[in-house]
């Protein structure tokens, strides 16, 4: 329950860091057609960052889950 | 168990960058001191708020799934709240006493008894009667 929790934190923190990559321009901070401002770049570092690093999380947590269940059920059929 | 470690260290980093979202805007300068906020701090400063509260309850949420783990594995003791004393039960019950004075009641009436016998077979009064025969 309380992982479950985890991940749909996890998952939150990969939204905002799509809606942070996105915010410069839906809210328009940043001018189209010029150079980037300093909180353009920083939210867009951030964001990615934000977004890259808990997509990997999620990634590794369900690819982790499912290496345990294939481990178990192969050793339920060994001792079967 | 690496999973929710690496998820609980991820949560912790979010929470940090959400930490620097909010104050990058008066870091880097792009909000003038003094100045009504402008639509990116705004922006910047509540997502920020939003990453950072979220990140600490997704490292909490894991580290307790941790904890909780370990616990069922039995490498990590639970403590248990301690109880409050309960008051002293009696040590021992009237039935159980009753019990116990009955044989010392028992021992007493055959001895008064035997006394009162005593008296009567060599003729003396006890010294209520004596006293009413003057």
């Amino acid at each position: 329950m309380r992982a479950k929790l985890g991940v749909t934190a996890l998952a939150l923190l990969f939204l905002a860091g799509l809606w942070l990559v996105a915010a410069p321009f839906v809210v328009g901070y940043q001018p189209r057609g010029t150079a980037l401002t300093a909180a353009t770049v920083n939210d867009l570092w951030i964001g990615g960052a934000l977004a890259g690093g808990s997509f990997l999380g999620l990634a590794w947590y369900a690819a982790d889950l499912l290496h345990e269940l294939t481990t178990r059920r192969g050793k339920l059929r060994r001792t079967g | 168990m690496i999973r929710k470690f690496v998820g609980a260290v991820l949560a912790a980093l979010a929470a940090m960058a959400g930490f620097w979202l909010m104050v990058a805007p008066f870091a880097l300068g792009t909000q003038p001191e003094g100045a009504t906020w402008n639509s990116a701090t705004t922006t910047e400063f509540f997502t920020g708020l939003g990453v950072a509260a979220v990140g600490l309850a997704g490292a909490a949420a894991f580290a307790a799934a941790i904890h909780a783990e370990l616990a069922a594995r039995g490498l990590v003791t639970v403590r248990e709240r301690q109880r409050e004393p309960e008051p002293a039960a009696p040590q021992t019950s009237s039935a159980e006493l009753a019990a116990l004075l009955a044989p010392l009641v028992e021992a007493l009436r055959e001895d008064l008894d035997a006394t009162d016998r005593e008296r009567r077979q060599n003729g003396s009064t006890t010294l209520v009667a004596s006293e009413d025969k003057r």
